[in-house]
């Protein structure tokens, strides 16, 4: 008999990746080979339970392989491999302490693997991993299950946020939180929220009472993470959406499909290009999708009032805290913002502040910010006086150094523009005085308080010192002291002008019509006919925005939200009989005050729903408004307002000013000057020739004689003069000939 | 934008080539050591200047320890020494230790190292393997179930000598019974489908499942052997344990209950220990349970694979028939 051939394959001993890819080709075929693997696998792990802490290469490489295979395929068998999963929850659950490291993470890759393949689902496979993160001295396995919980989050939230699953493990993270408060095991719980929230898995509340118990905590690592989560949790999740947006910006599909015309056609090609197209597609369309709402940490709090007291309590109030300075600091910010952000009136914390202001207080202004950030128009100024006092007493002095006293005016200044009661005439007018100072930091820092009193309250002001505006405003009577307690009434800004427009748009309608002026129940009729017209054409009027170009100047987005607000307006069709007499009676009072020029709130906003032209037309005229805004004088004040109400107070504002008392150097002031400009001006060929230089490569022939050593020139220069006439003569001829060629290669 | 265009002008500088000049030395890489240190002296390890043999059992540990080494010759040598030291005399080691050591060959990569461990495992005294037979036989399964043919053939030789030795007490381990027909079924081909919807196509899987193999009828017939063997063991008639119960001596009952146990783990049926067990895992210790354990998973399929086996004729037709014989035997006198 003639010996058969064996085939290249069959010769290889124990080959499991081959035999995983012709099963995935043919898995019915292939099914007692799998039978046999699968046995294998099973006799293996019976020897690792012999003893589980083995690290014998051969019984561990196998059963490391074994395991990789059948995981790989365990989709083609389901039956056979019913007990696979729970199999390696046991084993990984029940020996992960000892467990040979690298067949440890197999077994969790396999895991994961098996939840792709959609044999386990993925609450299963997180209690697995939760249960084994807490419990293992393992730092790697941690860190390792840590990254596998947060990608199983991400991978299952992709494409639709997946309730149940995030609500389980929130809940599950809540326990782990609250459960034990001293241990600082819970900090990975904490950090995998933040993860999720920088990431905008989570955004919703339970996330952030999950913070809120973190920072309730016992122990200093967990509190300082909470801390610095709701301190730092906002910034970083922009952060991370901004640079996203940046990085999708590198596809050109210009010079793909240029690329694609040139290079050779593969399909590999085709479905890169294709791909590509997809995801600028993609883009696109989400560019045009309203922004998702994303409320900060602060707003998505139940009970802050709660918070802020039970922290200041526990943390900082107690006698027996043992956090550092540092990290009271880092509270003392969380809670001073609370309480700024949501107007809590927590009166213990400012009297705490009373023996921390002096400036031999190490980092006194952070306490400084704290203290102003804490300060709202709701604080009784009776408990903010004795404060302002001791800054006064302790910073603003002649004696005390420059820096100290522009820190102390500076954040007086900051108290007082928040709660402008808080300051007494006597003191003003003295604190006033300091803008003679010589030091430019201090003189600043006054005239800051000074231009600030003249807005709010010029009578506490010395006559001399009111200002023009400021006085003439006080003869006209319409400054009034402002009252404790006392809250402006909302508006939606630039609604006036819309209802100015509107008056004139009637107008002029009814002139063309002939008719009178004043008939009211027509102009009604009028009015409901105008409204229908706006409603009936809105969603033309919203395709249509992209395309023209006239609303390009819209400045802020904010108008949907605003008619939402407080201020409920009723149907424009179905209108109550009471109301519509309100309206009757209003309207032309509403026009008299026009002509009045005394500025009143405008009823539009609560006697009717305005339209999406409405609005449309109120976006184009702020934006009209905008252009004045901009004006040099007024440059400062929008500045002021672009500050937003969620942005912290920091204590380098409160130091700003003192770097204007330092002398700078020359080098230093150049440096400042230059700062904002982009780069140096340079020649188009100067750039050129710098890229290419740093790219290495070579030069000119120009170029080199021109960077000739000159000690290298001087022979050939000494010849040239030298030369007899003969030679000379040859020279020129050679040179007039080769000019006629074209050149010494001749190159025509 | 500026972030990226930062970015990429980072990316950009690992790309830079440094330029070479005519004249210069070439810069040095990041990765260069300095060698250019000189040593005073060197050290050299103190090596062994005994005179004197080392003692066998010494030897006998080392080579027990060169059953690991990397090269396939160093490993069958030491195996060659181990075959001869333990014919020559009594066991330097324990049986236990040695068995935990070579254990691991069966499944070696190559043949020669395979044969020759065959060849140690039968020298080794037989009467001690009774007890420690629970060790080896989870790896001879492995090895009949292993990819390559070759390792399969040696495993199966390894199974029937240790049937031949120690199959009684074999048997009676705890998962071994059922463990190993499902084991046998499987690579016979005989299991159940489980995946309905191929059942019409069972056969020309089995067909090209053997078809694939190098020599797999041989294998086939050996399977058949070694299952004949192994249900010899498991259900086969026992007539001298049917003397051992006889009440021999008047005034005493039941003495053999009373004496000393003389295998180890008397009680381990009672598993006071280890895991909770299932069926598969079950130590089944006499012959009726056993045969009723057969008869509930294996019987049907056996005589279906039986029958197609006989059909084929020649060498398989005869192993057929020999393990035919054997599961009649086995369950002749079996009644629910």
């Amino acid at each position: 008999m003639v010996k058969r051939k064996l085939a290249a394959l069959e010769k290889v001993e124990a080959d499991l990746t081959n035999l995983q890819h012709k099963i995935r080709r043919d898995p019915p075929s292939y099914q007692i080979e799998f039978g046999n693997q699968y046995h294998q696998y099973e006799v293996y792990r019976d020897i690792l339970l012999e003893a589980p802490s083995t690290t014998e290469e051969s019984r561990v490489i196998s059963l490391h392989d074994l395991i990789g295979f059948v995981s790989h395929v365990a989709d083609c068998y389901r039956a056979i491999t019913k007990n696979f999963a729970q199999d390696l929850i046991g084993l990984l659950s029940a020996h992960h302490a000892v467990l040979e490291y690298e067949l440890r993470d197999k077994i969790v890759g396999s895991l994961v693997l098996l939840r792709k393949k959609g044999i386990i689902d993925s609450s299963t496979l997180l209690n697995t991993f939760f249960s084994i993160r807490a419990s293992t001295p393992s730092k790697s396995l941690r860190a390792l299950l840590f990254q596998r919980i947060l990608s199983e989050l991400r991978n299952s939230n992709s494409k639709t946020i997946n309730h149940r699953l995030n609500r389980t493990t929130q809940n599950a993270l809540f326990e782990l939180v609250t459960s034990d408060r001293t241990t600082p095991k819970t900090l990975w719980a904490v950090k995998l929220t933040r993860e999720l929230w920088k990431r905008q898995i989570w955004t919703d509340p339970k996330s952030v009472e999950i913070m809120k118990e973190a920072a309730l905590a016992e122990n200093k690592k967990v509190i300082i993470a909470g801390v610095r989560f709701f301190l730092g949790g906002d910034k970083e999740r922009e952060e991370a959406a901004e640079e996203e947006s940046d990085e999708e910006d590198g596809i050109d599909m210009a010079q793909l499909r240029h690329q694609a015309g040139i290079n050779k056609k593969t399909n590999k090609k085709e479905k890169e290009l294709k791909k590509a197209a997809a995801t600028v597609r993609k883009r696109e369309r989400k560019k045009n999708q309203p922004h998702p709402l994303n409320f900060s940490a602060f707003h998505l709090l139940h009970d802050p009032q709660g918070f802020a007291e039970v922290l200041f309590a526990k943390h900082l109030q107690a006698a027996e805290t043992k956090l550092n300075l540092e990290q009271k600091l880092l509270i003392l910010q969380l809670v001073s913002r609370l309480v700024g952000l949501h107007k809590l009136a927590l009166d213990t914390l400012y009297s705490y502040f009373l023996k921390y202001l002096s400036p031999r207080q190490p980092s006194v202004t952070s306490f400084l910010a704290s203290l102003a950030q804490a300060t709202h128009n709701l604080v009784p100024p009776d408990m903010l006086e004795p404060l302002i006092q001791k800054i006064v007493n302790e910073f603003v002095s002649e004696a005390a150094a420059s820096e100290v006293a522009s820190a102390g005016l500076n954040a007086i200044r900051e108290i007082c523009a928040r709660q402008p009661l808080a300051m007494n005439e006597t003191l003003l007018q003295d604190l006033v005085m300091y803008r003679k100072s010589k030091d430019k930091g201090v003189m600043m820092a006054a005239k800051g308080l000074l231009s600030l009193y003249r807005e709010v309250e010029p009578e506490m002001l010395h006559k001399r010192d009111r200002g023009r505006d400021a006085a003439l405003s006080l003869r006209a009577g319409d400054k009034k002291r402002a009252r404790f307690g006392e809250e402006k009434a909302g508006e939606i800004e630039g609604l006036e002008l819309l209802e100015k427009w509107k008056e004139d748009e009637r107008k002029k309608r009814r002139e063309e019509k002939g008719l009178p002026l004043d008939n009211l129940s027509d102009e009604e009729a009028d009015q409901d006919a105008e409204d229908e017209a706006g409603w009936a054409n809105w969603d033309a009027e919203e395709d249509g925005s992209d395309d023209s170009g006239g609303w390009i100047g819209v400045h802020s987005g904010g108008s949907e939200i605003d008619i939402s607000d407080d201020e409920d307006s009723p149907g424009p069709s179905k209108r109550v009989k009471i109301e519509k007499d309100t309206t009757a009676e209003k309207e032309p009072i509403v026009a008299n005050e026009d002509v009045t020029n005394i500025p009143k709130l405008s009823k539009l906003a609560t006697t009717r729903i305005l339209t999406p032209v409405d609005l449309a037309k109120l976006q184009e005229l702020r934006a009209q408004a905008e252009v004045s805004k901009l004006m040099p004088n007024k440059k400062r004040q929008k500045q002021l307002e672009d500050r937003h109400a969620d942005d912290p107070f920091t204590a380098e504002q409160i130091e700003g000013l003192a770097t204007l008392s330092a002398k700078r150097t020359k080098e230093e002031k150049i440096a400042m000057a230059r700062a904002d400009r982009e780069e140096r001006h340079q020649s188009t060929t100067a750039k050129r020739k710098e890229k290419k230089e740093a790219e290495g490569k070579s030069t000119t022939n120009k170029e080199k004689a021109r960077k000739k050593n000159f000690m290298m020139t001087l022979g050939k220069a000494k010849a040239k003069s030298k030369r007899s006439l003969i030679e000379h003569r040859k020279i020129l001829k050679a040179h007039s000939e080769r000019k006629k060629r074209g050149g010494r290669r001749s190159n025509r | 934008m500026a972030a990226s265009a930062r970015k990429k002008k980072e990316k950009k500088k690992d790309f830079q080539k440094a330029k070479l000049k005519v004249g210069k030395t070439k810069a040095r890489p990041d990765s260069f050591t300095s060698t250019s240190f000189k040593a005073k002296s060197i050290v050299l390890n103190p090596q062994s200047l005994a005179t004197s043999a080392p003692s066998p059992t010494l030897q006998f540990n080392h080579h027990l320890s060169l059953l690991t080494s990397k090269s396939e010759n160093q490993r069958r040598d030491s195996l060659a020494y181990l075959t001869t030291a333990v014919a020559s005399g009594p066991l330097p080691q324990p049986l236990a230790v040695i068995l935990e050591k070579i254990r691991p060959l069966l499944l070696d990569s190559s043949h020669a190292v395979r044969q020759q461990l065959n060849k140690l495992l039968r020298a080794l005294p037989a009467e001690e393997i009774t007890s420690n037979a629970g060790s080896l036989i989870l790896l001879t399964r492995a090895g009949m179930t292993h990819l390559s043919n070759d390792v399969r053939l040696t495993a199966l030789d390894a199974f029937e000598w240790l049937l031949e030795t120690a199959g009684k007490e074999v048997v009676g381990i705890a998962g071994v019974w059922v463990k190993t027909l499902k084991c046998f079924l499987g690579l016979l081909g005989w299991q159940k489908n489980q995946d309905d919807n191929a059942e019409n196509s069972k056969w020309s899987i089995i067909k090209q499942a053997r078809a694939r193999l190098a020599g797999a009828d041989k294998i086939f017939v050996k399977q058949l052997l070694a299952l004949t063997l192994f249900l010899d063991a498991g259900i086969g008639q026992q007539e001298q344990e049917l003397s051992k119960l006889q009440p021999s001596t008047f005034p005493l009952w039941h003495t053999q209950f009373h004496m000393l146990p003389h295998r180890p783990n008397p009680y381990g049926y009672l598993n006071l220990a280890g895991a909770a067990r299932d069926e598969e895992s079950e130590a089944y210790e006499d012959r009726l349970d056993r045969q009723r354990v057969f008869k509930k998973l294996a019987l049907a399929q056996v005589e279906d694979g039986l029958e197609q086996a006989r059909k084929e004729g020649g060498e398989v037709g005869r192993a057929a028939a020999a393990l035919r014989r054997a599961v009649n035997l086995g369950m002749m006198g079996f009644v629910e």
